[in-house]
């Protein structure tokens, strides 16, 4: 063989490989719309949540306390698939209430994972309110602030810049998890590369997939980069 | 001005308030020493509401904290409390705001002044506690006795009427000691009663109307400086003096 045989074999080997990378990339971009509607319904949503079980974590009512305690056992015990399965497949199997739970296959998702990572922001707020020194809490107590403004002007701004990194941590996770709507049928960035890679028998859509991932989450870590600059003191 | 009767607290079995007796009229300067765990902090900390007792009573102003044990509401609590400021042994500034957001914030949260009359205020404080070239430094760029120094001018924003002093200078180097104590010893001719828990023999003796000697959760000696430092009249308070 000659070098030049070499060379176009490689260059077609090469083409055949790497096919339609700009078509590949505009199937794919139609699942990104459902990956960044559950990453945004989820921030949006299960941050204050989270921040409301930690409140009702650190609540003067006991039992208020315990319903707190067992919601995060459950979330944290149990896989975020079987959850997903649990909503779109399990609750109209409810006696009485089931029928009218047959949710969307979207609002399904957003539900699932509102709920989960609400669990584990709860958890990350929880941990920053404990870093915080008790004579802060006695500070403030001696000035004559009341339970809310200690909360909201002395207490939260310090939890916040100790939850960050966490915070950051648990968001890029998000961008990821968002690859497990598949199973209840969403067609999302991993559904629609999974389908054409089964269909062109060919790679690349998995590696353009984690190319996209890879730049949102690149967004991200700028961003959260920046925030943390912000909240330094 | 405080008038402290039968005070009791225990945490677990660890008796740490025997019944303290103290009657401290106003504009006074009491100093509190005691060997560490006679009572001495937790007494200062259950004045002003931040250790709850488990019986006795304690009239601020002739209002009263707490009767025979029972408090009143969070709130009346409160309310009885806010002629009172507390400086502590770990300064407790908030760290997330500037100076001048430490001195104006509880003012301006208690609508007690405007805007414009908190930052007056501030700055007049802080050139008093010589430190108006740091108004808008951030609690972490500043050197222990500046910090303490911030606190203080932090307390002194509410104006109060009695001031408690929980170990001011524990946490500090030596060499920083003195710019506290000297802003402390500035603040007694002002009608403040204050109240010192403190380890600062000379400047226990120097500034303070009488000297408090706590030991085992009850007041031992209460007595004018003098006799307490130069003819201590009890064994425990004469081994504690020999051993600093």
């Amino acid at each position: 063989m000659t070098l030049d045989q070499i060379a176009s074999r490689l260059s077609t080997a090469f083409s055949e490989t790497f096919a339609d990378w700009g078509t590949i990339f505009k199937i794919l971009m139609q699942g990104i719309g459902y990956t960044l509607a559950v990453f945004a319904v989820t921030i949006v949503l299960s941050i204050p949540l989270g921040l409301l079980l930690t409140f009702a974590s650190r609540s003067r009512i006991a039992p208020l306390r315990w319903l707190t305690r067992g919601y995060v056992f459950v979330i944290r015990g149990t896989p975020l698939m079987l959850q997903l399965f649990f909503v779109y497949f399990g609750l109209p199997f409810l006696p009485v209430i089931g029928p009218y739970l047959k949710l969307g296959r979207l609002a399904a998702a957003n539900i699932a994972f509102v709920l989960n990572y609400a669990a584990y922001f709860c958890e990350i707020f929880r941990g920053g309110l404990l870093s915080i020194d008790r004579g802060q809490y006695e500070a403030a107590k001696v000035l004559g602030f009341g339970r809310f403004r200690t909360m909201m002007q002395i207490i939260l701004p310090q939890m916040i810049k100790v939850a960050l990194p966490s915070v950051a941590n648990e968001t890029i996770t998000l961008v990821k998890d968002t690859a497990l709507v598949s199973v209840i049928g969403l067609s999302d960035l991993m559904e629609l590369s999974k389908k054409l890679v089964n269909s062109m028998v060919n790679v690349t859509p998995y590696i353009i997939a984690a190319m996209i991932y890879l730049v949102l989450i690149f967004g991200l870590t700028k961003l959260f980069e920046q925030l943390e600059k912000k909240a330094a003191y | 001005m405080i008038k402290t009767i039968g005070l009791k607290k225990s945490f677990a079995d660890n008796h740490v308030l025997c019944g303290v007796d103290l009657h401290i009229k106003q504009g006074e300067i009491v100093a509190v020493i005691g060997p560490s765990g006679s009572g001495k902090s937790t007494f200062l900390r259950s004045l002003i509401g931040l250790e709850r007792i488990d019986a006795g009573s304690i009239l601020i102003e002739g209002k009263p904290l707490v009767e025979d044990g029972r408090y009143p509401s969070e709130r009346t609590c409160q309310k009885i409390c806010s002629g009172m400021g507390m400086v502590f042994q770990h300064f407790n500034l908030f760290p997330h705001m500037s100076v001048r957001g430490n001195l104006t914030a509880a003012p301006l949260a208690a609508k007690k002044m405007t805007l414009d009359e908190a930052n007056t205020k501030c700055a007049d404080l802080l050139a008093r506690v010589g430190l108006a070239d740091k108004i808008d430094a951030m609690p972490s760029s500043l050197s222990g006795g500046q910090k303490q120094r911030v606190a203080i001018a932090r307390a002194l924003m509410m104006d109060p009427a009695i001031l408690l002093f929980d170990e001011p200078t524990s946490a500090l180097d030596p060499e920083l000691t003195g710019e506290v104590l000297a802003v402390m010893k500035s603040l007694t001719n002002t009608g403040i009663t204050m109240v010192i828990v403190t380890h600062e023999m000379a400047f226990a003796r120097e500034v303070a109307d009488r000297v408090i000697f706590m030991d085992g959760g009850i007041v031992a000696i209460d007595d004018k400086p003098d006799a307490v430092f130069d003819a201590p009249a009890n064994e425990r308070l004469k081994s504690f003096l020999r051993a600093l």
